[in-house]
């Protein structure tokens, strides 16, 4: 992920893209568009694939009322059969296929798109501000690193613990984010260290990980593990809905309830202490939430770039810096961005399916060069 | 709110106060006791590297003293939660940093940080409070402009509009005059007698410049290699005797006669005792 010092919050010369008056359509429109895209995009996910059916076939299967109109059914299908049946839910046999297919395997991805595309704006945007660099991104304090390790011992020399991928991924970003805060921390930390701490992890643990891909003898192994790193929503299913969402909960409201303390931090370390800002403690709050955040999406989607970095870039660009407005615009834009790459990704090559994280990565890549040939200034040391 | 403040049960000083950067490096400040007389404006004078900024930042707990204490309103500042200390002091910073596209309102609106818990929106009160320090500094007009796009003079009165809006009793300012023009000079330090003569504030400074420091301190205090020097009024400590010891020159000290304040021409540096440059 890139790591750019010196392109901070403040280097960013307002004009074009940014305005210096908040004005509250701004917002409005940036909503706006942003839920039309998920929207279409969303209606997309739901009527392609290798069973095709049109729009109007997936809209009548999303509003099916042998469903709607027996909630229990519904249930059963976002727990589970071994759970469904213990609650003793309605069976689903005599649905649809359009609906069983919409319902099961079509309705979780784009679910889990907008979930992880919230998670990884609010982190990106969490993470921005606590170090006060616009080219943080959420995989900076060593979530990648802890994730990718630990997907990669599983599936070299665990393969009997793949099930629990997920949960051991981001076991092992939390630990990674352990591990970059104690190095980071000396009487206190600053922004610096934590960024350095992050790039000290990352390159020893991508090491160690190049190294077991390099020894590994299982080829399909390899190939797995690297499907993972680069993130993916194919394969997304209800239990990661329901794994991600209270994830999603706890860093939408921690961060809209902390906007002021975003805001602040940005004034620098020496004026939030003056300011009465207890700074180690709001500093290591907002890390830990924006690395749970990260964490859990990974463990959803696999490593998805981009989308962290970009969001909250855009979303600045068009309401500002304070972070109430930058906000509520990522908990839009973060799944329009996403759904809509996820769109095109299964879209580019149909039938084949490209994992989504390298649509968001192109598109990343094209959106920071429009950026640096339009700005003159942009990373300006 | 801003308000004429009371001096009533209001102490600060340090005791004994010894700070140092390195444990391997001679103290920046020696054991030093100082005594910030209230509802006065005190100027810390002295060279680079004489400890005044290191002062400034231990009384208003930014740094910690190795040994000795301060005492903020009878109570060890030490002991104080960093709000306790933000209600009733604010500090400006020699550097401030904000981005870009921040107003002077919303930055002014920061200052009212310490007062606010958690879910609180902006009270009346508050509000309030970041007018009058608007109006206070001159900054009302600018109050939609980015903070960038403003002269650094203006900045620097926005900074002090935040200071403000903290609604504190003790000011420090950090070299608050050392980038700015002549006019903004004066700007600041009308602003810095008016929030003193008329709101009672207590304000502490750091200077270069002894004729500013002469003209707008009620007392000076002179410091040299991390100790103080001299402390009192503006006549006792300006004076050619203690300019040589405190910044090793040579000056002719006069009183202007419309101002009536001191004034100190800078004649010569005395060359180092050897000859070799300090």
């Amino acid at each position: 992920m890139p790591i750019m010092q010196g392109a901070d919050l403040h280097g960013m010369q307002s004009g074009g893209l940014l305005s210096a008056h908040r004005s509250p359509w701004r917002l409005t429109a940036l909503i706006a568009v942003s839920l039309l895209v998920v929207c279409a995009g969303g209606m997309v996910q739901l009527g392609a694939g290798s069973y095709d059916m049109s729009w109007r076939q997936a809209w009548e299967a999303l509003v099916d009322p042998h469903l709607w109109e027996h909630p229990s059914r519904i249930l059963r299908l976002l727990v589970g059969e071994g759970m469904a049946d213990r609650l003793g839910c309605e069976r689903c046999d005599t649905l649809p296929t359009s609906t069983l297919i919409v319902w099961t395997v079509r309705m979780p991805r784009v679910l889990v798109a907008i979930l992880v595309g919230i998670n990884l704006a609010y982190s990106g945007s969490i993470l921005q501000a606590v170090t006060r660099n616009e080219m943080a991104d959420p995989y900076l304090l060593g979530v990648s690193s802890g994730s990718g390790l630990a997907i990669a011992v599983v599936f070299m020399f665990l393969p009997g613990l793949g099930v629990h991928l997920p949960l051991l991924a981001m076991v092992g970003g939390l630990t990674a984010f352990a591990v970059v805060y104690a190095i980071a921390w000396s009487r206190g930390t600053s922004p610096v260290r934590l960024v350095l701490a992050g790039v000290i992890v990352g390159a020893i643990a991508r090491s160690v990980e190049t190294a077991m891909h390099y020894l590994a003898q299982d080829s399909s192994a390899l190939r797995d593990a690297t499907a993972w790193t680069s993130g993916s929503l194919i394969g997304a299913r209800w239990e990661h809905v329901l794994m991600v969402l209270p994830w999603t909960s706890v860093s939408v409201i921690v961060a809209l309830c902390g906007a002021r303390y975003l805001d602040i931090l940005l004034l620098g370390d020496a004026t939030a202490k003056s300011l009465g800002m207890s700074i180690e403690r709001v500093r290591f709050l907002l890390a830990a939430t924006a690395v749970l955040s990260a964490a859990s999406a990974v463990a959803a989607a696999g490593m998805i770039g981009f989308v962290g970095l970009i969001v909250p870039h855009m979303v600045r660009g068009l309401v500002g810096s304070p972070h109430r407005g930058l906000l509520l615009g990522c908990l839009v834009a973060g799944p329009a961005l996403l759904i809509g790459a996820d769109a095109a990704s299964r879209l580019i090559l149909n039938p084949l399916q490209l994992p989504v994280g390298l649509v968001t990565g192109a598109i990343g890549g094209a959106f920071f060069l429009i950026l640096m040939r339009r700005k003159r200034d942009f990373g300006r040391l | 709110m801003i308000q004429k403040r009371l001096h009533a049960n209001r102490v600060l000083g340090g005791v004994d106060l010894t700070v140092r950067y390195r444990p391997e490096r001679p103290p920046v400040l020696d054991g030093q006791t100082i005594d910030v007389p209230i509802g006065r404006v005190t100027m810390l004078i002295g060279p680079n590297g004489s400890g005044k900024s290191t002062l400034l930042k231990t009384l208003s707990r930014q740094i910690a003293a190795e040994r000795g204490v301060v005492i903020l309103d009878g109570r060890d500042i030490a002991t104080l939660s960093a709000r306790e200390v933000a209600l009733s002091l604010g500090i400006l910073f020699q550097e401030n940093q904000a981005p870009h596209d921040l107003t002077v309102e919303e930055l002014v609106c920061h200052g009212r940080y310490p007062h606010r818990r958690l879910f609180d929106p902006l009270t009346a009160e508050d509000r309030f409070a970041v007018e009058q320090a608007l109006t206070l500094c001159g900054a009302g007009p600018l109050r939609d402009r980015p903070i960038s796009q403003i002269s650094s003079g203006q900045k620097q009165l926005a900074w002090i509009a935040m200071l403000l809006a903290q609604s504190p009793h003790y000011l420090f300012l950090d070299e608050p005059t050392t980038y700015l023009d002549l006019p903004h000079q004066f700007d600041v330090m009308n602003l810095v007698r008016h929030l003193n003569r008329e709101l009672g504030c207590t304000i502490v400074i750091t200077m270069h410049d002894l004729n500013l420091a002469a003209r707008f301190g009620d007392h000076i205090v002179a410091l040299h290699q991390g100790r103080i020097v001299a402390a009192g009024a503006p006549e006792e400590v300006l004076t050619t005797a203690t300019l040589r010891t405190v910044f090793d020159i040579e000056s002719r000290l006069f009183r202007d006669e419309q101002t009536g304040s001191l004034h100190c021409v800078p004649i010569n540096r005395i060359p180092a005792a050897g000859g070799r440059p300090r």
